[in-house]
């Protein structure tokens, strides 16, 4: 079943920004990733998706239902966590906590109590006197009382440190394990990498590629960097598949795509010192297929 | 009914500050009607050396200014003055305050409807008033009893009173719209203050020139005292204006703010 199913959706303000012709679905139990840079178009998908703003052309569909028709019925089952959070400032953390729960119809208390414990939440403090991190954690808190079917989460782990963080990573795979479906969006892609299970690349405001994670690694491209003891001629390694061919004598790199064996055959001819074959990172397909699309 | 007690929770603060204003400014104003209807004829007399603009511009009209509830009247045009700029700040931080305090994604992101948001807390602005005019009333009629020399007319003190309510349920429209249309509002004030005092000028000078048709350009000449006093009623054109006013300005807020894309800032 498709969580979220979004078709053509295209939101313009004026000429420069916006989201044109995005097209793709969210499977129920899913942790979709949502990634591109600062003004891509994350925001602007999200705000639709939760009818904060209406789309141009084109439609949304939340569990099966039209996003801004059935908004209110809809976000009974959703949970989302802003990129900044604001809220009351004079009010009471638990007070706050208390008022979101009070929009959905069951008792929240003894969750509040809960996540607020993990997340290490003064509830007793004022938001006013809370640090950016502390306000995030009640978006997190406030986000995830209710026990949402959808968790929809808009650069999330600003502001938040690498402790911190982490805890609030397994409270969403434990959330997900639950059922929980979640759509994250990011421009950090470690944490996409470690979480999602697939991921949505968007650009100017146009998904650029949906992928599986697993795919988008494998499908690329392998690093070498090889160090050798004597002097070898770079082109030595002028192989089919081989790309951005780098050498100074004792270290050469190179990406490759292919039979990796005529490489290691032909890395077993010389002399080496050192050898690192890696997988590229999530980082580096993406600037790939920036710089593909530029 | 959490948002608009929310809400009302949140006006708690202002609403007892401009109910005990208006409390402390008939209190003191009352309390000097005993000393003032002795020295009527000395007034009268200053009085009647002004020329009748001047008098009609402040508004004090000699036929009545001496009895109790025509020296009532003079200081209602304060007290609704005041009564007006409570009622706008109300009503224009009614959608603005969400989008300044960042906090509209909070409230909108919920299960509700927009309408529901926002009938939530035009009736908690309402319940604001409602709470503000029956502190005011009640200490307004205490004092003047009080003070009172002669008998007076309840029910004309009522209606005199509740024209305080009327004028600010129109600014509470006015202000409802001004800030569902003014995209971002950085700070009421200035504007419920502009526009209240833009309204009370005009009405001034609109006064002063007598013609029925002008009144309408102000909702302070809606409610004339001196006809009230006179007939112990309203003016049925007048209270049917400022009904159409109140109507057209939610209306429209609510079809403008329903279709609005709520942006971050």
């Amino acid at each position: 079943m498709n969580v979220i199913e979004i078709n053509n959706l295209t939101k313009s303000y004026g000429k420069s920004r916006g989201i044109t012709d995005v097209s793709f679905t969210v499977e129920e139990g899913e942790i979709f990733g949502f990634i591109g840079p600062n003004g891509a178009g994350k925001s602007t998908t999200i705000r639709t998706l939760l009818s904060l703003i209406y789309p141009t052309s084109g439609s949304a569909k939340i569990f099966g239902k039209d996003c801004v028709q059935f908004a209110p019925e809809i976000k009974k089952q959703i949970g989302y966590l802003p990129s900044e959070v604001f809220y009351y400032d004079n009010m009471k953390v638990l007070d706050l906590l208390k008022y979101s729960a009070s929009f959905y119809k069951k008792d929240c208390s003894q969750r509040i109590k809960e996540l607020a414990e993990i997340m290490d939440l003064d509830l007793t403090k004022k938001i006013d006197d809370l640090s950016l991190g502390n306000k995030k954690k009640v978006g997190i808190v406030q986000g995830l009382l209710h026990e949402p079917k959808l968790i929809i989460l808009d650069e999330p782990t600003s502001g938040l440190d690498p402790l911190m963080q982490q805890k609030f990573f397994d409270l969403l795979e434990e959330e997900n394990k639950k059922g929980a479906t979640i759509f994250f969006s990011s421009h950090i892609l470690s944490e996409v990498q470690r979480l999602c299970n697939r991921v949505a690349i968007i650009k100017e405001g146009k998904i650029v590629t949906v992928e599986k994670i697993k795919t988008l690694k494998e499908n690329n491209y392998k690093k070498f960097k090889i160090e050798t003891i004597d002097q070898v001629e770079t082109s030595i390694f002028q192989l089919p598949g081989v790309t951005k061919l780098e050498g100074n004598g004792t270290i050469i790199s190179f990406l490759f795509k292919g039979n990796i064996n005529g490489v290691l055959k032909r890395i077993s001819e010389i002399n080496i010192a050192n050898l690192w074959i890696e997988e590229p990172d999530l980082e580096e397909i993406f600037l790939h297929y920036y710089e593909k699309e530029a | 009914m959490n948002i608009f007690l929310h809400e009302l929770r949140s006006y708690r603060k202002s609403t007892f500050i401009w109910s005990l204003s208006l409390i402390v400014l008939v209190l003191l104003f009352m309390s000097f009607y005993p000393s003032f209807s002795k020295d009527a004829e000395n007034f009268t007399k200053i009085m009647e050396s002004y020329p009748e603009t001047v008098r009609n511009l402040i508004g004090v009209n000699l036929s009545s200014f001496f009895t109790i509830l025509g020296f009532y009247s003079f200081l209602l045009t304060f007290i609704t003055l005041c009564g007006a700029v409570q009622s706008m700040n109300l009503g224009t931080s009614i959608i603005s305050k969400e989008a300044r305090e960042k906090t509209a994604d909070f409230l909108l992101t919920k299960p509700v409807t927009r309408k529901t948001v926002m009938t939530a807390k035009l009736l908690a602005a309402f319940a604001s008033l409602v709470i503000t005019n029956v502190l005011y009333l009640t200490v307004a009629s205490i004092v003047t009893i009080q003070v009172k020399n002669v008998d007076f007319n309840y029910k004309v003190f009522i209606l005199l009173s509740l024209t305080l309510f009327f004028v600010q349920l129109i600014f509470l429209a006015i202000g409802f719209m001004v800030s569902v249309l003014v995209p971002k509002m950085k700070s009421v004030l200035p504007v419920s203050l502009g526009t209240v005092f833009a309204f009370y000028f005009l009405g001034m000078f609109s006064g002063t020139a007598g013609e029925e048709a002008r009144r309408y350009v102000s909702p302070f000449k809606y409610f004339d005292t001196f006809y009230i006093m006179k007939h112990a009623s309203y003016e049925r054109s007048f209270l049917i204006a400022g009904a159409v006013i109140i109507m057209i300005s939610i209306i429209t807020s609510f079809i403008v703010y329903t279709k609005k894309d709520i942006h971050t800032v």
